[in-house]
C-alpha cells in the first residue's frame, strides 16, 4: 500500500450466486483527500463494489484494505472508519430529521457529550436546521438526500461513500449536494469515493475518475486526463445519403490534423482531430473535392461520455438511471400509501 | 500490504478540524446499548403512528366485548372451570394479542432490506445480533404495554383476578416471554422470505390455527382428543395455563414453574434461530 492510500484493491471479484459476474478482477487505490469517482452505467458493478468496501458483501475473491483494515478480516474496524451513504435515501420517515440523526450518532457510538453539537453541525453542511424537527416524511426528495448525507458525517468518517448521490434529483438540489461534498474535501480533508453514472457528475466534481463497464476498470485518471487521451477534438460528419464510398473512411484519415476516423450508421463518420477549428474545413474541402455532399458537421470538445464510447463502444445512457429512479420511487409511493 | 489490525494512522494523510478520528471518535460496541437503541428506533416509530397504538387497545377491547359476550353461556356447560366465560376468556385474550403484537411485530424487518435501511444499519459498526434483540425488545415493551391493558380492561369488566397485585407481574412476564417465541418466528421468516406477501401469507396461515390449537377459547377436556394433543404441543397453552391459574386459583406454583421455564427455553431458542438465520441472510 503506498503510504497516502486509503483504499487498495487487488483483483478485487464479486460473483453472485447466480453466476453473474458483477466485479471481475478490481485492482485500484484511492488516495487519502481526494474525491475518487466511479463511473459507469446501470449494472457495471459500481455498487456491489461499494458493497464490498463497505462490508455489507464479501468479496468472492482477491482483497480490499480501507483505512489499513481488510474488509474481510476486519470488518468492525473498517465499518467504524467510514461513512456509507446507499442509493436507496434509507431515512427513516416516521422520525424527524433530527432523531434519524441522533440515532445515527448512537449506533456510531459518538459519545454522548458531543452528539448533539455535532448534529447541529451535520444540519448545518447540509442546510437542514430550520426542518430538523418535522417528519421526514413531509421532506422533499432533495432533502431527504442531504438528510441521508448529513447522517453519514455524524460520527466524523475519515472516509465517505456516495453511491450514486445525486440520483434522480433536480440540477440545482445536485449542484448544492456536489458543493457540500467539495466543501467537506477542502475544509475536512475527508476522502470521497463515490458512484455515478451522470458523466458530468463524474467531471465536475471528481479529481480521479475510474470508468467501469461490465465489472472490469477501463480507463483511470483524471478527468482532464482522460479527455486527453482520446488524441484531440471530436467531429461528427453526417453525410447526405447513405451510400459513402468504400476507401472514404481511409481518405480521410489521411489527412492533416486527422487522428483517426470511425465509421458509425446512416452515413456518420466520427473523426478524432487536433485542433478542430483548422480540420473541419480541411475535411469538408477534401469532401467537396470528391464530389460528396454534407448534410450536417458537428465539432466538440471530447466529454467523459466520449472517454466511455471510446473504452467500451458504447454510450452512457443517462436516461437509463433516471428510468429506473422513477421506478422505484414510485414503487416508494405505492407502499407508502 | 498492512496486516488488517494496523492503524491508519498518519498514513492515511492529515485530516483537520476532528474528521478521521476513527476509533478515538467511538466508543466501544455493545450488545445491549445497540439493542437499546434498535429498539428506541422501534418505539420512536410507534409512538409516532398513534393509529396502530389506538389500533392496538381497541383490538383487545373488542375481543373482550364481543367474545366474552357472545360465548357468554358456554360457562352454563357443567364442568366449564370457570364462574362466567368473560374470567375464562381473560387470560385467553392477554395471550392472543400476545400473539398477533409478536408475530406481526417483526415484519418490519422486510420493508428495512426492501428501503436500504437495513444496509444502513449494518454498515455500521455495531452488533449484528443487536438488529434482532433490540426488535425484540421492542415487541417486548410494547406487548407489557398491551397485556396491562387488557388486564385493566378486564378488571373494569368485572373479571376477578384470585393472585392480587403481586401477580401482575408475572401475568405481565408470562406475555413477555411469549412474545419473545413469536416475535423470533416473525424475525425467522422475515430472514428467510424476502417478500412481503409471501410472509403475509404464512403469517396469516400460521396465526389462526395458533389460536384455535390452544386452550385460549376452550378447556382441553371439551376438545376433541387430537386438538387436545395438539394444544400441549402449542406454546400459547404454556402461557395461558399459568395466567388462568393466576385469574381464577391465585398462585398455582408447579403450573407458573412449568410456564415460565418452557416460554423462556422457546424465547431464547427462537432469539437464537432468529439471529442465527438473519446472520445468514446479510452474509
Amino acid at each position: 500500500m503506498t503510504p497516502e492510500a486509503i483504499v487498495e484493491t487487488e483483483e478485487l471479484t464479486k460473483r453472485y450466486a447466480g453466476g453473474t459476474l458483477a466485479v471481475d478482477r478490481v485492482s485500484f487505490q484511492v488516495r487519502a483527500g481526494e474525491i475518487f469517482g466511479f463511473l459507469g452505467p446501470n449494472g457495471a458493478g459500481k455498487t456491489t463494489t461499494i458493497m464490498m468496501l463497505t462490508t455489507l458483501i464479501r468479496p468472492t475473491s482477491g482483497r480490499a484494505v480501507v483505512c489499513g483494515y481488510d474488509v474481510v478480516a476486519a470488518p468492525h474496524r473498517v465499518r467504524q472508519q467510514l461513512g456509507y451513504v446507499s442509493q436507496d435515501v434509507a431515512v427513516d420517515d416516521n422520525l424527524t430529521g433530527w432523531e434519524n440523526l441522533y440515532l445515527q450518532g448512537r449506533l456510531y457510538h459518538v459519545p454522548p457529550a458531543v452528539l448533539k453539537e455535532r448534529i447541529a453541525d451535520v444540519l448545518a453542511t447540509v442546510e437542514l436546521e430550520e426542518h430538523a424537527h418535522r417528519p421526514v416524511a413531509t421532506y422533499s426528495g432533495g432533502m431527504r438526500k442531504r438528510l441521508d448525507i448529513a447522517a453519514g458525517l455524524i460520527h466524523r468518517p475519515r472516509l465517505l461513500f456516495l453511491d450514486e448521490p445525486t440520483l434522480g434529483l433536480d440540477i440545482q438540489t445536485r449542484s448544492r449536494i456536489w458543493e457540500y461534498i467539495r466543501r467537506l474535501r477542502d475544509e475536512h480533508g475527508l476522502t470521497v469515493f463515490l458512484t455515478t453514472h451522470y458523466m458530468e457528475e463524474a467531471d465536475r466534481l471528481c479529481d480521479r475518475v475510474a470508468i467501469i463497464d461490465r465489472g472490469r476498470i477501463v480507463a483511470l485518471d483524471t478527468p482532464a486526463a482522460l479527455k486527453r487521451s482520446l488524441g484531440g477534438d471530436l467531429i461528427t460528419i453526417r453525410l447526405a445519403g447513405t451510400t459513402a464510398a468504400p476507401d472514404l473512411a481511409a481518405g480521410m484519415a489521411a489527412l492533416p490534423l486527422v487522428e483517426s476516423v470511425r465509421p458509425g450508421a446512416d452515413g456518420t463518420f466520427q473523426l478524432v482531430v487536433r485542433e478542430g477549428e483548422r480540420a473541419t474545413p480541411v475535411l469538408l474541402d477534401y469532401l467537396s473535392s470528391r464530389g460528396i455532399r454534407v448534410d450536417s458537421v458537428a465539432l466538440k470538445r471530447p466529454t467523459l461520455d466520449d472517454v466511455f464510447l471510446r473504452y467500451t463502444g458504447r454510450q452512457l445512457r443517462e436516461e437509463e438511471g433516471a428510468a429506473a429512479y422513477h421506478r422505484m420511487m414510485r414503487a416508494v409511493r405505492r407502499v407508502r400509501r | 500490504m498492512r496486516g488488517p489490525e494496523r492503524a491508519c494512522g498518519k498514513a492515511c494523510g492529515g485530516v483537520p478540524r476532528g474528521y478521521g478520528e476513527g476509533k478515538a471518535a467511538v466508543s466501544g460496541s455493545t450488545l445491549l446499548g445497540d439493542t437499546w437503541w434498535i429498539c428506541w428506533r422501534e418505539l420512536k416509530r410507534l409512538w409516532g403512528q398513534k393509529i396502530r397504538i389506538f389500533m392496538t387497545l381497541v383490538q383487545p377491547i373488542i375481543w373482550l366485548a364481543l367474545m366474552g359476550n357472545m360465548f357468554q353461556r358456554i360457562a352454563a356447560i357443567p364442568g366449564f372451570p370457570a364462574p362466567s366465560y368473560l374470567d375464562y376468556m381473560a387470560p385467553g385474550i392477554v395471550t392472543m394479542v400476545t400473539l398477533f403484537g409478536g408475530i406481526f411485530g417483526g415484519l418490519g424487518i422486510v420493508w428495512d432490506r426492501r428501503f436500504g435501511y437495513l444496509q444502513k444499519l449494518l454498515a455500521a459498526p455495531i452488533s449484528r445480533t443487536a438488529v434482532v434483540t433490540g426488535k425484540m425488545l421492542a415487541i417486548a415493551v410494547q406487548t407489557a404495554f398491551q397485556a396491562l391493558v387488557v388486564f385493566a380492561l378486564a378488571l373494569a369488566m368485572g373479571v376477578h383476578f384470585a393472585a392480587g397485585a403481586a401477580g401482575v407481574p408475572v401475568l405481565l412476564l408470562l406475555a413477555v416471554l411469549l412474545s419473545q417465541v413469536f416475535a423470533g418466528i416473525s424475525l425467522c421468516l422475515g430472514a428467510v422470505l424476502t417478500s412481503h406477501e409471501a410472509l403475509m401469507a404464512v403469517v396469516n396461515f400460521l396465526t389462526m390455527p395458533l389460536m384455535f390449537t390452544s386452550n385460549a377459547m376452550m378447556p382441553l377436556d371439551m376438545m376433541p382428543a387430537w386438538l387436545a394433543k395438539l394444544a400441549v404441543l402449542n406454546p400459547l397453552s404454556y402461557a395461558i395455563n399459568p395466567m388462568r391459574t393466576l385469574f381464577l386459583n391465585g398462585w398455582d406454583w408447579a403450573a407458573l414453574a412449568r410456564g415460565l421455564v418452557v416460554l423462556a427455553s422457546c424465547g431464547l431458542l427462537m432469539t437464537a434461530a432468529a439471529s442465527s438465520l438473519f446472520r445468514r441472510s446479510i452474509a
